[in-house]
């Protein structure tokens, strides 16, 4: 009986929450016309969201890439298929790790110091000093931040691929001697403009959405004192990780 | 309707502030119970009260952060629960509070959290925003400082650039939660001295919650003492001070045991000792 009890709650305020952060994310964006006079605030995010996240994205899509090139050459070696290698590393950046491993890494580096600072900023009586100045912390400091991720995820996610793409060829061409023709003309003819780079750049904006949206509400959402933003920064992470995963086997399902 | 009868009855201009028969509760429990009260304009007056009496609710109540659950909040012969979001906002920027830790935005240097109100509500030209600015950092004695970082202030000077970024919108109150704790000798004493002289140069009407009764006191017109949610007495602080309640006299000098007990209520100590089961 305890059981069912302790699952009902849980159950319901699980739906709170989500009802929470729907109501705050509908305030967000209805707040953020605002924004269109003063662009410069999303400029700003963008640069904390965006290009200070660029180091890791950078490094680890180059990575990705060097052992794409490794494993994806030594099973095509084994049909014969070496040449496709350029196709190998290319579809499975464009489709699925460009985007999914992007938001993952943009989740712990750019989610966690959202709900981290904003959290900070609730503790530390800043958003409710706004209030009292009469401006709302909604539209002045959540709504940036939102945006900027929308907008800095879909380029993170396609310079991933685009890092991937190079240090794949250096590894199947430079290293491993793959022609270098054939790397390129199999990649060029067999990846889609719409079917495979459109469909990952969607994946990317919707994991933007998802990501910076949960970061943005676990830190407005966060109990203000260190323990409660330490558990909004973790839940920011969890949750988002999860949401991408989930969300990638979906859109997966539904587009290829 | 209601409001405009409301008007009638409370549109008393020496009174800024109006708060009648207010009661709040957190949950269920009782924060401010049958609560009235008045601060007159162009006067500082003091609400003093133990920790978690509801101080800092009163002012949460005035800035229409807090709605109460019955009773009327009423501002400059405005009800406040029954503001819009827009009215509000609008009687906000009339209005000047200083946090107990200044809340200055810490991704700003303090002259742009003193410009930031401006900025936010006025077009004003970088040129007179920039005199408006040091002008008001000249008054907090800070005009020197600012370039400085919210981190590199000392607790002191925070909160002079936070009273500086309250009065830059030349608001008709300021409201200060606890503005000399954790404060030293040196920086209360400016604090003090900026309340009193920014309440009497700039005709502000000041509402100052504290704990710290000599600091508060010695700046005060008119003094609330708060306990258990209610008032436990007013009047000028010589009044209060001479008070022979038991309630009050505890309050004001100090007293460890009185009517606030120094016991958390418990069941029976020896019980409790040898009881030897659960914790």
């Amino acid at each position: 009986m305890r059981a069912f009890q302790y699952l009902g709650g849980a159950a319901l305020d699980g739906v709170e929450r989500l009802g929470r952060a729907t109501l705050f994310l509908y305030e967000v964006v209805s707040g953020s016309w605002m924004l269109v006079r003063r662009f410069y605030l999303v400029i700003e995010q963008v640069y904390a969201v965006g290009v200070l996240t660029l180091v890791i994205i950078l490094v680890s899509g180059g990575f990705v890439g060097l052992v794409l090139g490794l494993q994806g050459y030594n099973t095509l070696a084994k049909f014969g298929a070496a040449d496709s290698l350029g196709l190998l590393v290319a579809l499975s950046l464009v489709r699925e790790l460009g985007p999914v491993v992007t938001a993952l890494l943009f989740a712990g580096r750019a989610g966690s110091a959202l709900t981290a600072e904003i959290g900070l900023m609730k503790a530390t009586d800043q958003l409710a000093g706004m209030e009292m100045m009469a401006v709302n912390p909604v539209t002045r400091v959540i709504a940036p931040r939102f945006f900027a991720g929308i907008v800095s995820m879909p380029l993170l996610a396609a310079l991933f691929s685009v890092v991937g793409v190079l240090s794949g060829h250096m590894i199947g061409v430079g290293l491993l001697g793959v022609d270098v023709g054939a790397f390129w003309s199999q990649m060029q003819n067999g990846v889609d403009f719409y079917d495979d780079i459109l469909n990952g750049v969607i994946k990317s904006v919707v994991f933007g959405v998802v990501v910076t949206g949960i970061a943005v509400f676990e830190g407005y959402d966060a109990v203000p004192t260190s323990e409660g933003v330490s558990r909004a920064t973790n839940r920011t992470v969890v949750y988002s990780s999860l949401a991408v995963l989930g969300l990638d086997f979906i859109m997966t399902a539904l587009m290829f | 309707m209601t409001s405009s009868v409301s008007q009638a009855v409370f549109n008393d201009s020496t009174n800024l502030v109006e708060i009648r028969d207010v009661h709040f509760a957190r949950g269920t429990r009782p924060i401010l119970s049958d609560m009235t009260l008045t601060i007159p304009r162009g006067k500082v007056t003091v609400i003093m009260g133990g920790s978690g009496c509801g101080k800092t609710t009163v002012l949460n109540l005035i800035g229409g952060r807090l709605r109460p659950d019955r009773g009327q909040v009423m501002v400059d012969g405005l009800s406040v629960p029954d503001l819009n979001i827009k009215a509000l906002y609008a009687l906000r920027k009339r209005m000047g509070m200083l946090f107990q830790t200044g809340a200055l935005l810490t991704d700003l240097s303090a002259f742009e959290n003193v410009a930031f109100p401006l900025r936010e509500h006025t077009r004003l030209p970088e040129a007179l925003l920039r005199h408006v600015v040091l002008m008001k950092l000249e008054t907090v004695g800070l005009r020197g400082a600012r370039d400085l970082m919210p981190a590199e202030l000392s607790g002191g000077m925070a909160r002079r650039v936070a009273l500086a970024r309250a009065i830059v919108m030349e608001p008709m109150m300021i409201m200060y939660d606890e503005p000399f704790t954790g404060l030293d000798p040196i920086s209360k004493g400016v604090i003090a001295k900026l309340i009193r002289e920014l309440n009497d140069a700039l005709g502000i009407t000041s509402i100052v919650v504290s704990h710290d009764v000599a600091d508060t006191l010695a700046i005060s017109d008119y003094a609330y003492l708060l306990g258990g949610g209610r008032i436990l007495a007013q009047g000028t602080p010589q009044a209060l001070q001479q008070s022979t309640a038991a309630d009050v006299r505890q309050f004001m000098q100090g007293l460890p045991d009185g009517p606030v007990p120094y016991t958390y209520p418990a069941r029976a100590y020896i019980e409790d000792l040898f009881d030897g089961g659960s914790p």
